[in-house]
């Protein structure tokens, strides 16, 4: 009897566990994994930071990181950016000026949420990283991550205290794009094509024009369609290829933003649209 | 109670080791298993309350750290470790050639299923070379871990001091 009421568990519990595997609840699943999420992140949070600060000691003991020399680079750029910044903050404060004198629509500048990683995937199915910001936050579905190297990839599946980040690298991540010609502007759509045998991510702008010469080396940016914000550097033409059906032609590109090991990124939150009273 | 307090927080520790680990990219991207590995070596060790707590958190925290749908290591983990505990009985656990074989056999059969679920579901689309490198990586790399994280328990359990008895003496 007790054997029969074990099997019958085990059946049940294999009959439950097919359903939750093949039907899809998405809204159920988020819950569930937010349930899970948000009870690691602390300890996420703990182990990236004591791994970060491994893998720095690690590398000014090498002599490799050249901490000190980055810190003053970085604090010069802090310097330029600032300046720049006090600039552009004249420049839109006129802008705003002109545009109600004017009476223009006005477009608000986009938010962006500083997030720090504090994981990443744990099986290697997908490129992702986790960010240490959920919902909670302000973050929802399929917005713009970047880095100061350019574009990271786009969030998914926001829990309240957690947000996963697709990787620009991953398959699954698909973002509209443009090559940037000496005269002109080419648009496709880039898509991640996962990392070589060396680890490097990789991704392929496809739908180009196979009219247009595109060259090793080309910029590749952002195109503003979408929610992701215009002209935002995803990376460099590596090679350039002819469509199988000879109609377009593709080129594969290094994403700059995901070669290195990320620390902290940005979430772009698109402001809408607003009407001046 | 205490024995129990270690394992839960050995699994969770495990998910955070495995997580900070950098896939192994000449074997498909792939990551050491070390969440399975411990599931499976619990399922070889210990008794039926402990053995279910390790197994259901191990594959909560598989799936729930994972992107897509919950359900590859909640269906694999159990199933493998239900059959692990079938012929417990019958191998020499602690040795070297059944747990390469197992941690084979365990690379193998998490790797295949999730390839099965990802494909059926539509969630993800593995070329065909990719699959077979992703197989066959993390059959190496479960032969690895296995052998790794049960010697790895094995110690730590015997830095655990035991209660003392005091029966007939």
């Amino acid at each position: 009897m007790v054997f029969r009421n074990k099997k019958s568990i085990i059946a049940v519990a294999a009959v439950v566990l097919l359903v939750v595997v093949f039907v899809p609840l998405p809204s159920l699943t988020l819950r569930g994994k937010g349930v899970v999420r948000g009870s690691v992140a602390p300890a996420e949070r703990a182990t990236s930071g004591i791994w970060r600060r491994l893998s720095e000691a690690g590398a000014a003991i090498r002599g490799i990181g050249g901490t000190a020399e980055k810190n003053m680079e970085l604090s010069r750029e802090l310097i330029r950016l600032q300046t720049e910044l006090n600039r552009l903050r004249d420049a839109e404060a006129d802008n705003v000026r002109l545009h109600r004198a004017l009476n223009f629509y006005r477009k608000k500048p986009d938010t962006m949420i500083p997030c720090d990683i504090v994981s990443r995937n744990i099986s290697g199915w997908w490129s992702t990283v986790r960010i240490g910001k959920g919902s909670r936050a302000g973050i929802d579905s399929d917005l713009a991550v970047i880095s100061p190297d350019g574009l990271v990839g786009k969030t998914t599946e926001p829990t309240p205290f957690t947000t996963e980040v697709l990787l620009i690298s991953d398959p699954a991540c698909q973002v509209s794009a443009k090559i940037k010609l000496k005269d002109k502007e080419v648009y496709g759509l880039v898509r991640g094509t996962g990392s070589n045998l060396k680890g490097e991510p990789r991704a392929r702008i496809e739908f180009i024009n196979k009219d247009i010469l595109v060259s090793v080396n080309d910029e590749v940016v952002t195109s503003g369609l979408g929610a992701f914000p215009k002209g935002v550097h995803i990376g460099y033409v590596d090679e350039v290829y002819r469509d199988k059906s000879g109609l377009f032609q593709y080129a594969e590109i290094i994403p700059r933003a995901t070669v290195g090991l990320l620390d902290y990124v940005f979430v772009v939150v698109p402001s809408a649209r607003e009407v001046p009273e | 109670m205490k024995r129990r307090a270690y394992m839960l927080i050995l699994i969770l520790c495990g998910a955070l080791l495995q997580q900070v680990l950098p896939p192994i990219a000449p074997l498909g991207g792939m990551k050491p298993p070390i969440l399975a590995a411990l599931a499976l070596h619990h399922a070889l060790r210990k008794g039926s309350p402990d053995f279910w707590m390790a197994v259901v958190l191990a594959a909560l925290l598989q799936d729930g750290l994972e992107l897509g749908s919950f359900g590859p290591a909640l269906l694999t983990f159990p199933a493998m470790s239900l059959l692990a505990r079938r012929i417990r009985n019958e191998i020499f656990s602690d040795g070297i050639v059944t747990q390469l074989v197992m941690g084979a056999g365990l690379g193998l059969f998490v790797t295949f299923t999730t390839l099965i679920i990802y494909s059926a579901t539509g969630q993800r689309a593995i070329p065909p070379a990719l699959g077979f490198l992703r197989l066959g990586g993390s059959m190496l790399l479960g032969m690895v871990t296995l052998p790794i994280i049960s010697r790895g328990i094995n110690w730590l359990e015997s830095l655990i001091p035991k209660p003392r008895e005091y029966g007939w003496q």
